[in-house]
């Protein structure tokens, strides 16, 4: 324990001799931070749009006949009892055909003369979101292709199979990404670390030469690095918030609404934690890689 | 005591910067390791503190063989080893106090062990006036004082300066030898190197002469 004071208070105090070597190195985790926070920020409100769009999916079980008020009852709380479904909405040939109408908008005058239950009646059901993709359909479909009373199930496949493709694409593009910026991160982050260890080289050589084992030297560096790395976290997480409620929640708000986000989001507390420890495992890892090359005892 | 058996230390292909050296320096003696540029005088040194790996041969330190420990272990044998420097290496961004205190930290000594000790290796230099100065504000002489009180403040068993007055002038080079017939009189074994002729003459020691890698003469006095 008392090693371990004396290691942070070395770290300090090295941070405090050094303070140009120091704002270096968070000024690099900070900048390499904001660039990861805004892509996360991108990836979460995409995942929200998504989940709206995730709304869409549904199926429409299409009825021979027109159920009576207890026929309706009866079968949606039995629809309710599959572990998939989030809510059952029956729509009789009536509201079916006021819906139809209202979609048709200038065109609505093609129904005249028509009768307004020449629809057919169906039950909207919709999923929990886990269950919004195509093998959770495709197990409540199976349920209900067992009720004969059903004639059509429809489920806009099409569309399904392009919104699993889109999340496909989204999550590899998170991944390729991030994984690209975060090594970019810890390249730069690294260099910077290097150059401030290298400016302290001689302080290395006269630890080794005073006795000093490789733990004893790399310890408190290793510390410096993460201690930085984390002041790094949290500058990038208020430069972020502040640019987020100037720029982003003020001036883009009415481009992303339009687009069909409901409102942009900042990152939620835990991914502001992550990003903290991200940055000190940055300045870890960064001092680490460096010091590997520089003590050789 | 500290034993050399045919060490030798090469950097290219054919050209030795030590060659096959055998010596033996008894615990508490005083020798000078002398020879023009290039003959081997520092590469024997950082031999003896294992800043180097010899490329043959084996150096024991109290019978313990250097040249088969690992890190750490080399890191404890330095801790009973001083080392002055030409160039002194002190850390630039500390005070005189922390620089001198530096190698007692690095054993994890108590503070206030560590105060008193490092106060003693300074007031013995001379520079008690200087505790919380730079290096940097201090003159050549000085900044060897204090490298040399850094050096004494473990009261090690082997003192190694390499060059430590090159760039001293003659008055400074006096004091500094007074430091070093100190140490050895409470019992520190002293290997100095130098090219000074005339300080050899003023203080005449056990003398080792190198000449191209090769230990051409052992002079005792």
């Amino acid at each position: 324990m008392r090693k371990l004071i004396y290691f942070f208070v070395r770290a300090l105090r090295n941070m405090r001799q050094s303070p140009f070597l120091c704002t270096a190195a968070v000024s690099t985790v900070m900048v390499a931070l904001v660039i990861l926070a805004f892509f996360a920020m991108v990836i979460l409100n995409i995942e929200q749009l998504t989940r709206n769009w995730s709304r869409e999916v549904q199926v429409s079980a299409y009825l021979e006949q027109p159920l009576n008020a207890d026929a309706v009852r009866q079968k949606s709380s039995r629809i309710e009892l599959f572990p998939e479904v989030e809510d059952v909405a029956y729509i009789s040939p009536q509201q079916a055909y006021e819906r139809f109408k209202v979609r048709l908008g200038d065109d609505a005058d093609i129904l005249q003369g028509m009768k307004s239950d020449f629809l057919p009646a169906s039950f909207s059901i919709s999923l929990k979101e886990k269950f919004r993709n195509r093998s959770g359909v495709e197990k409540v479909v199976e349920r209900l292709q067992q009720d004969k009373q059903f004639n059509d199930l429809r489920y806009g496949q099409e569309w399904l199979e392009k919104f699993e493709a889109f999340l496909a694409l989204m999550h590899a593009a998170g991944l390729i990404l991030g994984g690209f910026l975060l090594f970019a991160a810890l390249f730069i982050v690294s260099n910077t670390i290097r150059l401030t260890l290298f400016a302290r080289r001689e302080e290395l050589e006269v630890m080794a030469l005073v006795g000093g084992t490789p733990g004893f030297i790399k310890t408190p560096f290793l510390l410096e690095g993460a201690l930085q790395g984390a002041a790094g976290g949290v500058l990038a997480v208020l430069i972020s918030y502040s640019f987020f409620q100037v720029f982003l929640r003020e001036n883009l708000a009415h481009l992303l609404i339009a687009s069909g986000v409901g409102r942009i989001e900042f990152l939620p507390p835990l991914w502001q934690l992550a990003l903290v420890v991200t940055g000190a495992c940055l300045g870890l890892i960064g001092s680490f890689l460096s010091l590997r090359k520089l003590v050789r005892i | 005591m500290i034993q050399i058996y045919n060490l030798t230390k090469s950097y290219q292909k054919d050209a030795a910067a030590l060659k096959d050296l055998t010596l033996k320096i008894p615990k508490g003696d005083f020798v000078y390791i002398t020879g023009p540029s290039g003959a081997g005088k520092s590469t024997l040194l950082k031999l003896l503190y294992a800043a180097e790996k010899p490329s043959r041969g084996q150096i024991l330190i109290d019978g313990k063989n250097l040249t088969r420990m690992n890190t750490s272990k080399i890191a404890l044998v330095r801790r009973r080893l001083g080392i002055v420097f030409q160039d002194f290496k002190l850390i630039n961004t500390r005070s005189i106090f922390e620089n001198v205190a530096f190698p007692l930290e690095v054993q994890g000594k108590k503070r206030y062990e560590v105060s008193s000790k490092v106060y003693q290796a300074i007031k013995h230099v001379g520079l008690e006036h200087k505790l919380k100065k730079f290096p940097l504000e201090l003159s050549g002489g000085e900044q060897q004082r204090v490298a040399i009180a850094r050096a004494l403040v473990i009261d090690p068993q082997i003192l190694i300066a390499d060059e430590p007055t090159g760039n001293l002038d003659p008055d400074v080079t006096l004091e500094i030898m007074e430091l070093f017939k100190g140490a050895n009189a409470r019992g520190t074994t002293i290997l100095l190197a130098t090219h000074d002729r005339d300080m050899i003459r003023r203080f005449p020691r056990r003398t080792l002469s190198l000449d191209q890698g090769r230990l051409v003469e052992d002079r005792m006095f």
